[in-house]
């Protein structure tokens, strides 16, 4: 399902901005990070301000790249110069089905962690690869950066040929002519090739 | 080449062969009755339909004879309200844990799947699906139940019954490894004081208030319209006379004042009969329930009438004038025997016998089923007894066919 009418708030390759404040479910992409926000405010004489989002990616700490999950509040004045690269706001209709999918009575042995972990990165000096460890089980929480977009789902399971399967999935990515799109998939079947990095988040981060 | 076949010899052939198209003379609410009502009948399913349609709370008295045709009554109205949730309870077989029972025949007639809905519902308007970071859906469960707490303290007044409904609720929704105890809870299964404990409940929904509050959640929350069918409701008389007559006619060996005290002398059935008219009369709290009481006479509903007005003269608002169930008359039944002949014939997938004889009465013929109106008068009971006992005869009889039809002419 696809819909792509007034959602993009802000894309920095096709010089979208659309001046306002923009309550909802907001996913926003940074260098190589994603932040997930209720709220965003974009005007011409401050930029773009995002209060109490969520912010996940990996960072290098002691040589080591490690997954977190951080809430802070956002702000970039001069957004030429930033690495705020979108920000989009998913549809009620989308929203809507993805919340359907919440609390599935069809998979109640799902693991939760605790604490934010990186499941897979795609990186060739420090890479992470526990799909083979978690083969056949359902991880809930997974975030996703694919090689166009990025990807939130209900859930992820590892299938036999170690591939990521995503269920109740949001999918942001850019077309062929860099235009971006939202979708929501109830299955989506992802070649580990082309994931960059794989984020179990914990639960911890999101009840605090 | 087939040039002639002989149609009726070969539907008395079937007949021999697969038995009498009547077989039932007593409807109940347990098997689906698939004939419709008769022309006579109509008018009456409309003025009912009418009711329902325009009205949310009442109790609606059909009067009736024995076999006019009470339950039968009931199918055609389960048929007509396929869009609403049209359930049957017997007083003969349920005066006992009313409620309950009262619930879990609602439970079969919809399914679980209208509970569960219901129960996400409610859940989600407890706050349950609040999105954390716009994304997240992170139950807090506790928080949750209090919002859930704070939203039923005014609407119901049994506080342990409430908890338990909205522990239940809750843990369904929101508590995958308790999900499946707490669909049993909602189904009505028994269970033990452990079960229940790790639930976090008190009480399974053999608990009246529990059933009644479940109950009341299932109708005022689903989508479609509730209609109650009680059938015998002078089963609430007749234990009252009984109980009466055996205090003034049985000479009494044991006091009942002994256990009874002697402020109180009524009987366990009076007061069985007592609690079950009171808990019907309660059941119009429930917003949005429809009932239907099925009585045998005018006199048995201004009985009721007085009881009611005796306990409280408000509730006789809810108390509609009694429609009357009379009757079959003479087309009706000629009617009703085209019918279900016609419904056989395709059961035993013979319908070219219709074709080729399209107005035949046969096996029986005219004569003969006036002669069953008559000496019936119109009972839809007697009808059907007295074409059990012809159509038995012409199975299982060596007589020919005209010399049986004779007898009955």
């Amino acid at each position: 399902m696809n819909n792509t009418d007034k959602i993009i708030l802000y894309d920095s390759i096709n010089e979208i901005k659309i001046i306002g404040e923009f309550t909802g479910s907001i996913i926003s992409k940074y260098k190589d990070s994603i932040i997930f926000s209720e709220n965003i405010k974009i005007t011409d004489s401050e930029g773009i301000n995002i209060s109490q989002g969520l912010l996940v990616g990996f960072e290098d700490i002691s040589e080591k790249k490690i997954a977190y999950s951080r809430k802070s509040d956002f702000s970039w004045e001069n957004l030429e110069d930033s690495a705020l690269e979108y920000c989009v706001l998913i549809p009620n209709d989308i929203m809507e089905l993805y919340s359907e999918g919440q609390f599935s009575d069809a998979f109640p042995f799902t693991i939760t962690l605790l604490h934010t972990a990186g499941l897979y990165l795609n990186d060739y000096k420090q890479g992470i690869n526990h799909l083979d460890f978690f083969k056949g089980e359902i991880l809930k929480n997974p975030v996703a950066l694919i090689r166009n977009g990025m990807l939130i789902a209900d859930r992820v399971v590892i299938n036999d040929k170690g591939d990521p399967v995503f269920y109740d999935c949001l999918i942001v990515g850019r077309d062929q002519k860099e235009d971006l799109n939202i979708s929501f998939e109830p299955l989506a079947n992802v070649d580990d090739k082309v994931v960059e990095f794989i984020i179990i988040l914990g639960i911890e981060e999101l009840k605090i | 080449m087939l040039l002639f076949e002989n149609t009726k010899q070969k539907l008395l052939y079937f007949l021999k062969i697969l038995g009498s198209p009547f077989k039932k003379f007593v409807s109940t609410g347990e098997f689906k009755e698939e004939l419709g009502l008769v022309q006579s009948r109509q008018e009456l399913l409309e003025s009912i339909t009418n009711i329902i349609e325009n009205n949310e709370n009442f109790i609606l008295p059909i009067i009736g004879g024995v076999g006019i045709g009470k339950t039968h009554l009931y199918w055609a109205l389960k048929n007509k309200f396929y869009y609403h949730n049209t359930v049957y309870v017997s007083l003969e077989n349920v005066y006992k844990k009313f409620y309950y029972n009262t619930y879990s025949e609602f439970i079969e007639n919809l399914g679980i799947e209208p509970l569960r809905y219901i129960a996400n519902q409610l859940c989600n308007s407890w706050g349950a699906l609040e999105r954390k970071f716009g994304f997240f859906h992170v139950a807090d469960i506790n928080k949750v139940r209090k919002t859930a707490y704070e939203n039923w303290i005014s609407k119901f007044d049994d506080e342990i019954a409430s908890k338990d409904v909205i522990n239940a609720i809750t843990a369904h929704q929101l508590d995958p490894y308790k999900k499946i105890d707490a669909e049993r809870w909602f189904l009505g299964e028994l269970m033990d004081v452990r079960e229940l404990s790790r639930l976090n409940l008190t009480h399974d929904l053999r608990k009246e208030v529990n059933s009644f509050l479940m109950l009341k959640i299932l109708i005022e929350n689903s989508k479609l319209g509730s209609v109650l069918f009680i059938d015998d409701f002078e089963k609430i008389l007749s234990m009252m006379k009984a109980a009466e007559e055996e205090t003034e006619e049985v000479e009494e060996v044991f006091d009942p004042s002994w256990l009874y005290g002697t402020q109180n002398r009524s009987l366990p059935e009076i007061r069985t009969a007592k609690k079950i008219l009171d808990k019907i009369l309660n059941l119009q709290k429930i917003h949005g329930i429809r009932t239907i009481i099925t009585l045998k006479s005018i006199d048995s509903f201004e009985e009721i009438k007085k009881m009611i007005e005796e306990k409280n003269r408000k509730l006789l608002l809810f108390l509609k004038e009694p429609l009357f169930l009379l009757g079959l008359d003479e087309r009706d039944m000629f009617q009703f025997y085209k019918k279900a002949m016609e419904q056989f014939l395709e059961n035993i997938n013979y319908v070219e016998f219709l074709k080729e004889n399209p107005d035949s009465y046969y096996p029986l013929n005219e004569k003969v089923l006036k002669y069953i109106f008559n000496k019936s008068n119109g009972n839809p009971r007697e009808i059907i007894k007295f074409l059990i006992k012809i159509f038995n005869e012409i199975i299982f009889s060596y007589e020919e066919l005209d010399d049986i039809l004779v007898k009955y002419e």
